[in-house]
């Protein structure tokens, strides 16, 4: 239906309200977006907003800074999110393609230049990079990159992917997964690794082939311990969460912050603690709670009505993914689409998986919610792209 | 191109199956965060909320100032005061084993081993005291070299975990008087921690040990103040949750005049050591080895002053009793000083003991105050002879003079008649026993001190159940013996007839011998009872409570145990007795109150020597005065201290003379009175 609008050009009309009519002409697209994609993203994103400030007022109030610096920065993000949801909604995917190789090569290329010295770095991890005075986070903008590259590849294909394609795809991911293991980003690696996975499993790619690459991954894993060349420290996180119940844990080490989110969101009980009144929020409890660990402010502060909210709200929007992609006109739109469906699964999953302390601490930023600008625009964007499928849908 | 795009394909069957795929793990994942949420926040969130308050809430807790301890006229006996003392951050110093946390803990602790000359054992153990919280400072030692505490605090770089500050303690204005009374503070133990009388107690908090600092410790210790802190992560102070003042403890105001415990306590002392010099008949000196000595007010029961020989100094209990000290208070061969003999100590009370049985002869009517019974050398019973302590035969005479004479046969020939009486009775009323628990013996008077002992009033019943619980032992001692032998004769009696209460135990008991034991105390209280008109009072030593201004807050009454069932010619009898066994010659107590004033303050009195084989004889007085207007009551024992005549009546002497003021300046010391062994 909404193809007939795209198409066919109508017989324009003279006089104001002609251009009228042809400005609404133009905005067509728009009236065909999935209200239901665009009211969980903004609620999401309203719910980070006042978390994020929740988690800075007592810091900020203590230090005598505006209790909003955070929460404007956030703010700004947003408004830059929002350009790019419209942007990525309205620009359609079919006329994107062209540009798919060009921006793949061209994030990689930042993604190396993370390591060199024009990087940044945070506590030991090296991750960001100073892009027209802005500090991005190249890794993010991977995601959206990889996953239009994989869906440009399955795109060509009739009937089932060969074991070439296949080998193309997992070299596509290997390539910036490498980088960022390099920076060392454990989290965003397996994110890469989870988003090919994701694409080979709806591209029709033989199960026999998955369950190849699955049990080459494990061998590399194993091997990755073997030769050191996965840490100490990083397998240590991935394990020591399984002992969080134990009465001897060692909560002042390694445990700490796990146990101290725990008792952040146990505490918030059924209906929270009320908002802002959070005692682990206010007195810094919880390290890294405006970022990582955003979650906690909601669990603390809303108890479980607010966090079952988060949850519902995630799961609305990955409902409506799988829903569009299976309507998707296109290969590749469908790819998009159950591919943004699949990150934003696994990075919610991980996420509020460590702060409820099933899920190893990977420092993986939770959609929408978490402060930090290159996040909040990438999931913006990759919205953008589902309502863009949504669209043109059949 | 674009044509072919707009038309709708069919999704394919492979497709729509692996988006299901999607779908289903996303339920499955998403599930299982749901119900992870739901356990921590609504199943466990009770949980989850106390921690989150453990967390941010520290509790600084402050003493309360402990109550001082007055005499009744307002002096001081026991208060407070700044000590200097070092004090140790445990959590700096050492790990979970009590060894050095690290290397520089371990200089930290040898400097101050030897800046305060102990050894690092010692100070490795206080610091680790785990009677104290961890995030407390334990105080390790007090009452500091004021040098030292400089060096500390000059050299805090080289003492990290050390502090310096001053801390209140006991302080004792009077030394040692009154030790016994007193009491001491000790630090709570683990055990006591557990217990639901402690609730209000944390680890390191001194108790009341002992004497008055023990039985009113709920009053004196006041209620130590509270403030709750809320502090984040790095332990930084945020904000005051809550906030309670200390409640200082309440003043606790005695029946005691220092001034008369001081005469008290060294006239006991004095009158001790002194009797050691008399020489006995088998020509070696008396052993005179401790004693007691009691002044009771006759008409409340207060407790003016209160001594035990030997006594101790409470100084050495504050900021901890050294273990050689612990073991000096405790040891028997320097007379355990720790023992509160006045209450704990349990001695047959001898002829002191004759008021009781005169009380039950009247009360049993076997006597009036005319009645005269013989007092001969020596009394026989079924081929049994039981002699009086004087050979002659001394003639009848009536309950008053018998009591003056202190005549043992007298008491005999009663005894055993009611004996004989009780025998016949079905139900057999035991007179002299009922009678001894009116006048407060055999069961504890209740006095605010704790320890006290109830001593024992032997009987037909208890008799029989010591015989039970012991009968085996004496039957394999019997089998055991040389066969023929006294021993084994003996042994073999109580073996079979040991249970019953025999003529025999019926004539000891008559003077206070046999299995009757008291406590100093309780002779004293039966010797208020006669004073006061036959009511016998508790005694007690508290007398009233006070706030910090001065404020009266509670008054202790003064408490009626039981009255003494007499006749007013009754009682007066054996009061005139009392008398004269002091103010007329003959008596057994005239020659160690010769020369007396009677003119000024008459005394009635009685003395008692009880044979406790095969020790020296115990030495017994127990007095009254003014006789005509009873004040004060006054009871002395001492520990073979022979005859009650010769030692315990010269001690009462010396304290009466104080109490009343007279007596001639220069007669201060001991003078032992004639050997009568009554």
């Amino acid at each position: 239906m909404s193809s007939v609008g795209l198409g066919t050009a109508r017989t324009p009309r003279g006089g104001l309200r002609g251009r009228i009519v042809a400005g609404l002409e133009l905005l067509a697209p728009l009236r065909a977006v999935d209200p239901l994609v665009v009211g969980a993203t903004f609620g999401l994103v309203a719910i980070g907003m006042v978390a994020i400030y929740s988690s800075k007022l007592a810091t900020l109030t203590a230090q005598g800074l505006p209790t909003t610096t955070f929460l404007t920065r956030q703010l700004i993000a947003g408004g830059v999110g929002l350009v790019g949801l419209v942007a990525a909604t309205v620009f359609d995917y079919r006329r994107l393609r062209a540009f798919i190789p060009v921006g793949y090569l061209g994030t990689l290329l930042l993604l190396a230049a993370v390591l060199t010295p024009l990087g940044t770095s945070v506590r030991g991890s090296q991750r960001w990079i100073s892009l027209l005075g802005f500090q991005v986070q190249p890794s993010e903008l991977m995601k959206i990159a990889l996953l239009l590259a994989l869906a440009m590849l399955f795109n060509e294909t009739e009937g089932v992917p060969g074991l070439g394609r296949t080998g193309v795809a997992v070299l596509l991911a290997l390539v910036p997964l490498g980088l960022v293991f390099a920076q060392p980003d454990l989290g965003t690696s397996l994110v890469y690794l989870w988003l090919t996975g994701i694409v080979l499993l709806v591209s029709g790619v033989r199960v026999r082939y998955l369950l190849l690459l699955a049990g080459i991954g494990v061998a590399t894993f194993v091997l990755g311990l073997r030769t050191e060349l996965i840490r100490d420290y990083q397998l240590q996180r991935l394990t020591v969460f399984l002992g969080a119940d134990a009465p001897d844990a060692d909560f002042a080490g390694a445990l700490f912050q796990t146990r101290q989110s725990m008792i952040a969101i146990g505490s918030g009980g059924t209906y929270g603690r009320g908002l802002f009144e959070g005692t682990q929020t206010a007195l810094a409890y919880v390290p890294d709670n405006h970022t990582d660990f955003i979650f906690t402010v909601v669990g603390e502060e809303l108890g479980f009505v607010g966090a079952a909210t988060v949850i519902a709200l995630f799961a609305l929007l990955l409902w409506r993914a799988v829903a569009i992609a299976s309507q998707a006109v296109d290969r590749d739109a469908m790819i998009i689409a159950a591919g943004v469906a699949g990150i934003l699964l696994m990075q919610v999953f991980v996420n509020v998986g460590m702060t409820v302390g099933i899920m190893p601490v990977t420092g993986l930023p939770l959609p929408f919610l978490s402060y930090g600008g290159t996040s909040l625009i990438i999931w913006m964007t990759m919205v953008g792209l589902l309502l863009n499928v949504h669209q043109r849908r059949r | 191109m674009s044509f072919s795009v707009n038309v709708p394909e069919p999704l394919d069957r492979s497709t729509a199956l692996r988006l299901a795929f999607l779908a289903t793990l996303s339920i499955l994942l998403l599930g299982a965060l749901l119900a992870r949420l739901w356990f921590l926040q609504v199943l466990a969130g009770d949980r989850f909320a106390e921690l989150a308050d453990s967390n941010r809430l520290r509790t600084v807790v402050s003493q309360a100032p402990r109550g001082h301890i007055l005499a009744a006229d307002g002096s001081e006996l026991v208060t407070n005061r700044a000590a200097l003392a070092l004090t140790a951050d445990r959590q700096a110093l050492v790990d979970d084993d009590g060894r050095p946390r690290d290397e520089r803990a371990a200089r930290t602790v040898r400097r101050l081993a030897t800046l305060l000359d102990v050894d690092e054992a010692t100070l490795l153990e206080r610091i680790g005291d785990v009677r104290y919280s961890p995030f407390r400072p334990v105080p390790i030692a007090v009452d500091v070299d004021p040098e030292a505490v400089l060096t500390v605090r000059q050299n805090q770089e080289l003492f990290v975990g050390i502090s310096a500050e001053t801390i209140p303690v006991r302080d004792y204005p009077e030394g040692d008087l009154a030790a016994h009374l007193v009491g001491y503070l000790g630090q709570i133990s683990r055990e006591e921690l557990g217990e639901p009388a402690y609730a209000d107690y944390r680890g390191g908090d001194l108790v009341g040990r002992g004497g008055l600092e023990q039985a009113y410790e709920g009053e004196l210790r006041g209620r130590g103040g509270q403030e709750v802190y809320v502090v984040n992560r790095r332990g930084s102070v945020i904000d005051v949750q809550s906030r309670r003042e200390a409640r200082p403890g309440l003043d606790l105001v005695t029946w005691l005049d220092l001034d008369v415990q001081r005469a008290v306590e060294s006239a006991l002392a004095e009158g001790i050591v002194a009797s050691r010099e008399i020489v006995r008949d088998d020509g070696r000196n008396l052993p005179s080895t401790a004693g007691s000595a009691i002044v009771l007010d006759a008409r409340t029961g207060g407790v003016v002053a209160m001594a035990s020989y030997p006594s101790y100094d409470p100084t050495e209990f504050v900021g901890g009793v050294s273990t050689t000290y612990w073991s000096f208070v405790n040891d028997p061969a320097q007379g355990q000083p720790l023992n509160n003999r006045p209450i704990a100590g349990q001695y047959p009370p001898g002829s002191v003991y004759k008021i009781v049985t005169g009380a039950a002869m009247y009360e049993a009517g076997l006597i009036t105050p005319a009645t005269r019974i013989g007092c001969p050398g020596s009394y026989t019973v079924a081929d049994v002879t039981f002699r009086n302590w004087n050979p002659a035969n001394e003639g009848p005479m009536d309950l008053a003079t018998a009591l003056k004479r202190s005549c043992d046969t007298y008491f005999y020939d009663l005894a055993y008649r009611q004996w004989q009486v009780e025998q016949r009775e079905e139900t057999p009323d035991e007179v002299l026993q009922r009678v001894s628990r009116s006048f407060g013996l055999g069961g504890r008077l209740g006095i605010d001190l704790p320890g006290e002992r109830a001593g024992v009033v032997p009987g037909r019943e208890w008799r029989r159940e010591f015989w039970l619980r012991y009968r085996d032992g004496y039957c394999e001692q019997a089998e055991r013996a040389e066969p023929g032998s006294f021993e084994a004769e003996l042994l073999g009696d109580l073996c079979r007839f040991g249970g019953i209460w025999r003529g025999g135990d019926a004539i000891n008991m008559s003077i206070g011998q046999g299995d009757v034991l008291v406590t100093p105390l309780q002779m004293a209280a039966a010797y208020q009872a006669i004073a006061n008109d036959g009511v016998l009072l508790r005694p007690t030593v508290g007398r009233e409570l006070r706030d910090v201004d001065g404020t009266l807050v509670r008054t202790i009454p003064a408490e009626e145990l039981s009255r003494v069932e007499l006749t007013d010619p009754q009682l007066d009898s054996i009061r005139r007795g009392l008398e004269r066994t002091v103010m007329e010659p003959g008596g057994t107590a005239y020659g160690a109150f010769f020369g007396f004033p009677f003119d000024t303050v008459p005394v009635a009195g009685k003395t008692g020597t009880a044979e406790r084989d095969p020790r020296v004889p115990y030495a017994w007085f127990a007095a009254y005065a003014p006789a005509d207007d009873p004040r004060y009551v006054v009871a002395v024992s001492v520990e073979e201290g022979g005859g009650g005549s010769q030692t315990a009546a010269p001690i009462a002497r010396r304290i009466l003379e104080h109490l009343f003021d007279v007596g001639a300046p220069d007669a201060g010391g001991f003078v032992p009175g004639p050997e009568i062994l009554d």
